[in-house]
């Protein structure tokens, strides 16, 4: 993967450019210095790293305006940036480009019960909207692993789940409003505590969009009320094809869980190294299954659930009998990147969707795929919506390790798209799957979202380089080619 | 008026770089039961899509199913049923405001982007459509999303079709994500002396941990109708899932709402019935001369209903815990009036349902919204359908 090669004229430019916008917001809120933009250089993608040309960290929306319009004007090139733990590299900076960071959007603006939302700055960490209002017993529900750091801004750009967004949803179903900043400087209001913005779902497409159409500057989500009982199912498998029937098997009865990973039999054991959550180490597949609600609807799930685990060919049922239990039986899933992390100098995370019916075959290919790589791959999958996390195991310093696993994970990325499936389930293209894009969609695909691309920041200046792997001047997508004449069916009327 | 039937993508594509070099524009129809929902279009010629139908792949399991967009609806819901899911959304089905006897088709279903009582809970037509593919206003045939629950692979363009009433492009193939059918379902009604405390039944009903699936709020005279309540407002909350958890928080929820007014419970029957009145808007008949529809944040529509009741003349309820006010009503002031105390009460957006040609002419039926969301709106439009030969004015500019 390349990033693009940086705009000598803007590199010459840069110590006019950093007192151009020390001349719109404080001084303080310019960095420039190399120690300090250090910090900035990558984001969870950290193979890529990149110093800005500026990190700037305005504080109010009417600042982030004023640097937007700015940079549209002397076209400087804008990568905004949460809390720096994208997967694939959406956050990765620009040497060219301004870092604009939102750290300093800090703070919770609104709790409303009466309309079950919270309203807030971007920056606040995904965590911190459900740690605002636990104490009156409700939460955010959309659950990314890295919510104690991930941001609820990030979260929005990369429309992000978790395990609960089965039962759940993404970001995208919680979120309600927000207020965002287009390339030219506009401040927008869309949606808020009503359901539904009017007219085109700008909030939609807004999500999901990778930093590429606006800078989102306030949210407002739906907070749930927290379900009255919560208990997890830990079910062991001699093989991952009879656990992926299984999986089918309770969609198929109608039981749509909280919650459904499956972990195979290398994440088992790295798990069970790491957190002693008392996992089978014996089995070759596990799965963790949460049901919640009312209590009694929960044991009956359970017990439904665990029938048909038994006639599916389960070697082990445990069933969380206490809160801590629960817990313990997430500790090992929850950990399973660091666990992962202990058994190799480093490891690669995938994130492609497929049906879930094509499970046992995508495990098939990738056990080859190790082979012909000779790189090891441990599983962890959420399962109930067919998303899986192949974590590729390499050593960075032996010398072609790196190469191999990046060559490894774009093959399963590959396969994924041949099962019916898709590149990325919640982590987002960036620039790590930006090259595969055309596995999945035809020129005319992307051209019509670079359309979309050019109604909100004609210039490619806001993260350009990310999702697309061309970029077509907005002038020449908006070309029309009017093929006078050509009639491939004259059976049909002509005007 | 020439009117044009094709019955695959590639025709669609042919006819519309037709159009495009001869400058004909187009209005599209699938059965036609919303034609009169939008403001008015001026085409000059007619695109029909019920030729491009039928269910593609049901797959229960996967939770998916792929039709062409001319499907009827009916079909659809029929072939779910019958394995026990649903569309989770409750698509608005037309017939009883629009008249006709078509539930109309899949295509206009997401072209409108109505969804019914539940969207409050498990959201609307847009949180269910995974996937499309389509032809542009350029002509170019095009795809966005997948058949997977969980994609984030390029922009969600699937959000823009839901309710861009066809001034985007001419979708084929429709994938919808669909959820098991609850296997049991009551309601509670709670009568309430006034409005207030029928909207706060619904939001603490919401706020409580027993998984209401839909709330709505009935007046005086509606509840009375449908023999709901002797001389009070009814909020209605329902419930569903599991027998044994439906039981239980129907008793939790008695408890948690008998402070505020009379309870009694609807059977299974009596309750469907009811939602389906809900979702279409039942309760209102031709006599209304206009209605519209508000989408608020739920506590502002006793607000939003007692200023508007103060001087004008109108029929309403609400779904959506009082998130969706249906309100009829006469009168050249009335939709100025609307948006102006929906403005001042915090906000939201007023569709004008229903209304002659000549009313949806003189008044804008979507929420105008700021100048430059409107722009960006129209850049949007543009950006799929340069030459504005899709339903051109329909909705937006
Ligand atoms: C250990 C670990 C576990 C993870 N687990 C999950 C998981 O379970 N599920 C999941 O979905 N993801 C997961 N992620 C990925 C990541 O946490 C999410 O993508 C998260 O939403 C990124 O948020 P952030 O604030 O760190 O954004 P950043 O990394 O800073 O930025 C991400 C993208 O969003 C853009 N952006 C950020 N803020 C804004 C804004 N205010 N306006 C416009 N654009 C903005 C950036 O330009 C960039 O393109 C994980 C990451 C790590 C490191």
């Amino acid at each position: 993967m390349s990033v693009p090669a940086a705009d000598q004229d803007i590199l010459a430019r840069r110590s006019e450019i950093a007192k151009g916008l020390k001349s719109i917001i404080p001084n303080h809120l310019v960095i420039d210095d190399d120690s300090s933009m250090r910090a900035f250089d990558a984001d969870g993608l950290s193979a890529y790293r990149q110093m800005p040309l500026l990190v700037v960290l305005p504080e109010t929306t009417e600042q982030v305006a004023a640097i937007l319009k700015w940079c549209q004007t002397e076209q400087v090139k804008v990568v905004p940036r949460g809390a720096g733990t994208s997967l694939s590299g959406g956050a990765t900076p620009l040497g060219d480009g301004i870092l604009l960071g939102l750290g300093k959007f800090n703070k919770i603006l609104e709790v409303d019960y009466d309309n079950r939302c919270v309203v807030a700055q971007p920056g606040v960490t995904n965590l911190g909207i459900t740690h605002e209002v636990q104490d009156d017993g409700f939460y955010y529900a959309p659950d990314p692993s890295s919510q104690i750091a991930c941001s609820i801004g990030g979260n929005v750009a990369e429309n992000s789940g978790g395990v609960h967004c089965l039962k759940y949803g993404l970001t995208t179903n919680n979120l309600l409003g927000i207020e965002m900043v287009t390339m030219d400087g506009e401040i927008l209001r869309i949606g808020g505590k009503h359901l539904d913005a009017g007219d085109l779902d700008v909030l939609g497409v807004m999500t999901g969009s990778e930093g590429l159409l606006g800078v989102v500057t306030e949210v407002t989500v739906r907070i749930l009320r927290k379900p009255a009982t919560q208990r997890a199912m830990l079910v062991g498998f001699d093989t991952v094809q009879e656990a992926g029937t299984a999986v089918s098997s309770v969609i198929a009865a109608g039981i749509i869980p909280a919650g459904m990973e499956m972990m195979d039999g290398p994440a088992i054991n790295a798990a069970e190294d790491f957190a002693a959550a008392g996992y089978p180490r014996d089995a070759d597949a596990l799965l963790i299954i949460e049901l919640d609600g009312p209590e009694v609807e929960v044991d009956a799930l359970l017990e439904r659930v665990e029938a048909i685990m038994k006639s599916e060919g389960a070697t082990s049922i445990r069933v969380s009998t206490s809160e801590e239990e629960r817990n313990q039986f997430w500790a090992g899933r929850k950990s399973a990147f660091p666990a992962v992390g202990r058994i190799s100098p480093d490891y690669l995370c995938m994130d492609g969707t497929i049906p879930r019916k094509a499970l046992p075959e995508m495990l098939t290919r990738m056990a080859g795929m190790s082979q012909k790589y000779g790189l090891r791959v441990a599983n962890v999958f959420h399962a109930g919506d067919g998303n899986l996390h192949p974590l590729i195991l390499f050593d960075a310093n032996a010398p072609g390790e790196w190469e191999r696993a990046e060559a490894f994970g774009a093959d399963i990325l590959r396969n994924c798209v041949a099962l019916g499936g898709v590149l990325t389930g919640e982590h987002g293209v960036g620039i790590e799957k930006r090259d595969l894009m055309g596995e999945m969609f035809s020129e005319d695909d992307l051209k019509q979202q670079q359309r979309v691309k050019c109604a909100f920041d004609p210039d490619h200046l806001l993260n350009p380089g990310k999702v697309f792997p061309v970029l077509h001047r907005c002038a020449e997508l908006g070309r029309l080619h009017v093929h006078k004449g050509q009639m491939p069916h004259p059976e049909l009327p002509r005007f | 008026m020439d009117i044009l039937s094709p019955t695959s993508l590639d025709e669609v594509r042919d006819i519309i770089r037709n159009c495009l070099s001869d400058e004909t524009s187009l209005s599209l129809r699938g059965a036609g039961t919303k034609s009169s929902l939008g403001n008015p279009v001026v085409a000059d010629a007619q695109m029909q899509l019920s030729g491009m139908s039928g269910i593609i792949t049901y797959e229960p399991e996967e939770l998916i199913l792929v039709a062409r967009a001319g499907t009827e609806l009916t079909e659809i819901e029929a072939l779910l049923e019958a394995h026990n899911q649903m569309l989770s959304f409750e698509p608005f089905h037309p017939e009883i405001l629009y008249g006709g006897t078509s539930s109309g088709t899949i295509g206009g279903m997401v072209g409108a982007g109505l969804s019914g009582p539940r969207r409050i809970a498990s959201g609307g037509v847009r949180d269910y459509l995974l996937g499309f593919n389509a032809v542009s206003g350029r002509g170019d045939i095009f795809q966005s999303g997948s058949r997977v629950m969980k994609n984030v692979t390029g922009y969600d363009l699937s959000k823009l079709m839901a309710g861009s009433f066809g001034t985007l492009a001419i979708m084929d193939e429709i994938t919808i994500k669909v959820l098991p059918a609850p296997e049991t379902s009551v309601s509670l009604v709670v009568s309430c002396s006034d409005l207030a405390s029928a909207q706060a039944a619904c939001s603490q009903a919401f706020a409580s941990a027993h998984e209401p699936t839909a709330a709505c709020i009935l007046p005086r005279d509606i509840a009375a109708n449908v023999n709901l309540g002797g001389d009070a407002f009814a909020a209605i909350i329902r419930l569903e899932g599991v027998e044994v958890s439906v039981a239980n928080r129907l008793t939790e929820m008695q408890n948690l709402l008998g402070p505020i007014g009379e309870l009694h419970s609807l059977t299974q029957e009596l309750s469907a019935n009811l939602w389906r009145q809900v979702r279409d808007a039942a309760f209102f008949n031709e006599t209304h001369e206009q209605i519209w529809k508000l989408s608020v944040a739920p506590t502002a529509c006793v607000g939003i209903v007692n200023k508007i009741k103060t001087s004008i003349d109108a029929s309403y309820f609400m779904d959506w815990a009082g998130g969706l006010i249906w309100l009829a009503g006469a009168g050249e002031r009335l939709g100025a009036d609307i948006r102006d105390v929906m403005a001042s009460n915090g906000g939201g957006h007023a569709t004008l349902m229903r209304a002659s040609d000549d009313r949806r002419q003189n008044i804008s039926v979507f929420q105008p919204q700021a100048p430059a969301l409107m722009s960006l709106h129209t850049r949007i439009r543009r950006a799929f359908d340069p030459k504005q030969l899709l339903n051109p004015g329909r909705m937006g500019a």
